[in-house]
């Protein structure tokens, strides 16, 4: 008897095949239903284009990029927290005195009506620039908006420069010989040349902006105490919303909640005396691991201002049928793979000009473009926007690639594949280059942002694109913020120089320009964003020409140089996102320089029968 | 034999004998019942048959329809089933998709296979050193398994996953590392009734140590339990390497398995691209049935009163 129960003990035990099976089938039954089985997306309003009611308030949730956490309040950016995200969110609190804009005809100006300050004055030979505030603008804590705040956000930068991302040597704030403030509103600036008025104001006046000293900081503290300070709290990712120091705003909005998932909520600022005062009563930016489960919200209605993944273009229509409107976003950037050229191993490979300039006939940008983002993305051409250059100095090669890295002592095993091997080492004519030992594999290892289905399909492209011509491409993938903390700026002996060989960030493009698309921040040596630590004297010679003269050749020359230079490989810029906004949602204008501008932002009813259209 | 004399799941060896020590005979009379009773099952031979099939799909069908499941072909792009010599169509990147559901089938297969063999083998020895020893050497064994238990195994996985960069050994040890725990408290079971068999007394009157006990008696005389536990966590296992590779810890490309296929074929739901999900989808209930049905014809097999009748 006794042995009897054990038995079937023991037979129970293992005796749960159905549940197993339930569960593969449940796997498959629910594919089925994400197959297209599962509930219809109901139409979430009827208004048409043009058509409605401008109302006031309300509640406005737009997608983050896939894997895009915001985690950086401070509006001076670090190194390593310079998303895009996270500056779109500071200049919604602290707006820089110049914002960039498209005009009319779509070109980029730095004369919105948003601008904290009145057009700069250059005099002297373009030597002093003056600039007065408009008189408006208040803190939240009812304190004026004085020039003396605009020279507590210059003192900081200048006191900590290396912890400013937005730091290039020789330009600010080295280039500000003096900062002299004039009265409560005016401020003056002597710089240590002439600049190209139109570079100086869309380049480097952008970034000024006015921080509020009598909340931040006492009276004749030390700048570096202050900014580390700062920095402490800035690291408090749980505390944005709470931290009293984030309380005092100037911008259209203000925090009411910001968590270290990434899901941030706006509420108007009441205080805020700029002529776009929001309409809305809250906006909600919500983050996403992927573009996957950014899209099923998107198709549940839990959006009113989502993206869809360019894989499924062809379901636009679907959208439009049901009450939203599509407008791709595109940004005015470039996107590429960055090589590091200090990395101790593969940094000799990439220093080589050849092994560049091969790797970059071996990616197939058009058709990349074409079939793994659904003509969503351009090739890039260059550093600079597609539209600025005039030819594809490298266009996809991939017999040059190899007669090339042939040429220079590269050859696979006896069968004619495997890696390639440096087979002639040495520095002359037809050897493989300075470093490069004798038997060293053309092998690198790709740190690429995860989230994105078609990252992931470009990368794998490109690696078997390379793996065709005897390059070994692994891929790693990681989320965006870890992708950019790892792959920033190093010296060869530096811990964190070894952890990346070539890095991309690009899902959403690598770099947006300013107005003015000049390589200070990218290509200059020693230049914050110079992730790759490229250094040529030409290349620096040539952005200061773009810095100093208004010259269009200046641009020209600069924009040919490194198209062939190739101090990055360039591949197809996507456009920022695929927006999918509800249609009763207006006011939407996608800046291609990626900033937001939710105050803006409004819902319109449904006209009453007979009635007129939107008119805001 | 007594039914007191019996184990749970084999005939018992005269006492004093060790169980590989049975007269000649004894042997092949067990496998011809045992596969009598197997046979019997149709279910079973309907997952032996799966299973040989997918075996011989995987492995073989590359000879006859091999294709290139490492270069990708942006031309040959999203084509549709029977679209320029694409039987199950391509991938989004111009991979065959027969070809590589036979190539992603492998990975999954012998991820499957090994991780559950593997977990199998370290549960039993592991379960049989708790039980046949008992005391404290139980207590600490068997509270470490409920605390591992504990712990979601989806959790643990994915944390593991993410922390290394993942590929066949590093899966199949992953996986084992959690599949485990299921196979240890069944043979520790098993174990605590057979350590008090005669034979075992026997064994250890004449001098015989507790590593000959648990190798030579006890877990030999498990080996019923443990087949059929093999089979269920041989499934289990090829649905943790789905698990895991449809949340996107799967082996990089251009390597594949059903899983992975599964997670990419999901991105083309919306516009209708049928065949990258359920192709692969399909492959996985398939195989994990065919394993559970020979589990259940195995276990009946080795059920001794179903022997009898």
């Amino acid at each position: 008897m006794r042995q009897s129960r054990t038995r079937t003990r023991v037979r129970a035990r293992i005796h749960r095949p159905h549940g197993r099976l339930l569960a593969s089938v449940t796997l498959l039954v629910a594919t089925a239903l994400l197959a297209g089985c599962g509930p219809k997306v109901e139409a979430v309003t009827d208004v048409r284009p043009g058509q409605g009611t401008p109302v006031e308030g309300g509640t406005a949730v737009m997608a983050l990029p896939p894997a895009a956490t915001p985690n950086w309040i401070f509006p001076i950016g670090a190194p390593g927290y310079l998303a895009t995200y996270n500056s779109a969110i500071q200049n919604l609190l602290y707006p820089p005195l110049y914002t960039p804009e498209p005009d009319k005809s779509g070109k980029l100006t730095m004369d919105s009506p948003r601008n904290v300050a009145d057009k700069p004055r250059f005099s002297d030979g373009n030597r002093t620039v003056t600039v007065t505030l408009k008189k408006r603008y208040r803190w939240s804590d009812g304190e004026p908006v004085t020039a003396d705040d605009v020279r507590f956000w210059f003192e900081l930068i200048r006191a900590n420069k290396d912890d400013w991302g937005g730091y290039s040597p020789k330009l600010l704030p080295d280039n500000v010989e003096r900062f002299q403030v004039l009265d409560d509103h005016t401020f003056r600036l002597r710089l240590d040349r002439s600049y190209n008025p139109a570079w100086f104001t869309a380049d480097q006046l952008e970034y000024f902006k006015p921080l509020p000293r009598h909340a931040w900081s006492k009276k004749g503290e030390d700048p570096k105490k202050v900014f580390k300070r700062l920095l402490t709290h800035a690291k408090q990712l749980s505390k944005f919303d709470s931290d009293p120091l984030w309380k005092t705003t100037m911008g259209p909005w203000r925090v009411e909640k910001w968590t270290a998932s990434g899901h941030v909520s706006l509420v108007p600022n009441k205080r805020y005396a700029g002529p776009d005062k929001p309409h809305l009563d809250r906006v909600v930016l919500k983050p996403f691991t992927t573009a996957s489960s950014e899209f099923n919200v998107l198709r549940a209605g839990g959006l009113d201002y989502g993206y869809i993944p360019p894989s499924v273009m062809a379901q636009s229509a679907h959208f439009k049928e049901t009450g939203y409107r599509i407008d791709p976003w595109e940004s005015w950037g470039v996107t590429y793979l960055v090589p590091n050229l200090n990395h101790p191993e593969t940094g000799p490979l990439m220093r080589q000009r050849y092994v560049r300039r091969a790797l970059q006939s071996l990616i197939d940008q058009k058709a990349i473009s074409k079939h793994v983002w659904h003509g969503s993305a351009e090739p890039t051409l260059g550093p600079v926007p597609s539209a600025l250059m005039e030819e594809n100095a490298l266009p996809y090669d991939p017999e040059k690639a190899r007669s090339l890295l042939a040429a220079h002592g590269w050859k696979r095993g006896e069968d004619g594949h495997g890696t390639l091997r440096c087979a002639a080492p040495g520095t002359g004519e037809g050897h493989c280059g300075k470093g490069i030992d004798k038997g060293q594999e053309l092998a690198l290892e790709l740190l690429s942002q995860s989230g994105s289905t078609e990252t992931s399909n470009t990368m794998q492209a490109i690696k078997s694109s390379f793996s065709r011509a005897g390059v070994r491409l692994d891929i790693r993938e990681q989320p965006l913020n870890t992708v950019l903390g790892t792959t920033v700026p190093c010296k060869p002996k530096e811990p964190v120089c070894s952890q990346w060989q070539l890095g991309f960030f690009g899902t959403q493009g690598s770099w947006i320009f300013p107005a003015e698309p000049s390589g200070q921040q990218l290509f200059a040596t020693g230049a914050p964003s110079n992730m790759g630590n490229w250094s040529d004297p030409r290349t620096d010679e040539l952005i200061k020409r773009t810095e100093y003269s208004d010259d269009d050749s200046a641009m020209r020359d600069y924009a040919r140089h490194l198209a062939r230079e190739v101090p990055v490989l360039w591949t197809p810029n996507p456009a920022y996102q695929v927006s999918v906004i509800r249609s009763d949602l207006r006011g939407v204008d996608q800046n291609p320089t990626l900033t937001l501008a939710p105050q803006d932002w409004y819902f319109v009813k449904k006209p009453a029968r007979g009635g007129k259209g939107a008119n805001r | 034999m007594t039914a007191e004399a019996a184990t749970p799941t084999t005939p018992q060896p005269a006492a004093g004998e060790p169980a590989d020590d049975d007269g000649p005979d004894a042997t092949p009379g067990l496998a011809r019942r045992t596969l009598a009773v197997f046979a019997r099952n149709r279910l079973a031979l309907l997952g032996a048959g799966l299973l040989a099939a997918l075996l011989a799909f995987c492995f073989l069908g590359p000879l006859v329809h091999p294709t290139d499941q490492v270069h990708t072909d942006l031309d040959q792009a999203s084509l549709a089933p029977g679209e320029a010599g694409h039987p199950l169509g391509t991938t989004d990147l111009g991979y065959d998709m027969l070809g590589r559901l036979m190539h992603g089938g492998q990975t999954s297969l012998e991820v499957g296979l090994a991780a559950g063999l593997l977990a199998t083998l370290f549960g039993t020895v592991y379960g049989a050193v708790a039980g046949y020893f008992g005391g404290w050497a139980d207590a600490v064994l068997m509270r470490v398994t409920d605390a591992a238990l504990a712990i979601p195994a989806l959790f643990l996985l994915v944390v593991v996953a993410a922390m290394v960069t993942p590929s066949k050994p590093v899966l199949i040890l992953v996986i084992a590392s959690v599949a485990w725990l299921s196979p240890a408290r069944l043979i520790r079971g098993e174990a605590l009734t057979l350590r008090s068999r005669d034979y075992v007394h026997a064994m250890r009157l004449m001098g015989g140590g507790g590593g000959r006990a648990v190798f030579r008696h006890i877990v030999p005389n498990a080996v019923g339990t443990m087949i059929v536990n093999a089979t269920f966590q041989i499934a289990d296992a090829i649905l943790y390497v789905a698990y895991l590779s449809f949340l996107g810890l799967s082996i990089p490309p251009p390597a594949a398995d059903w899983g992975s296929m599964l997670s990419s074929g999901i991105t083309y739901t919306q516009v209708g691209y049928w065949w990258l999900i359920f192709p692969p989808g399909l492959a996985i209930v398939l195989v994990v049935a065919a394993f559970n049905f020979i589990g259940d014809g195995l276990r009946d097999a080795f059920d001794v009163r179903l022997q009898k009748n």
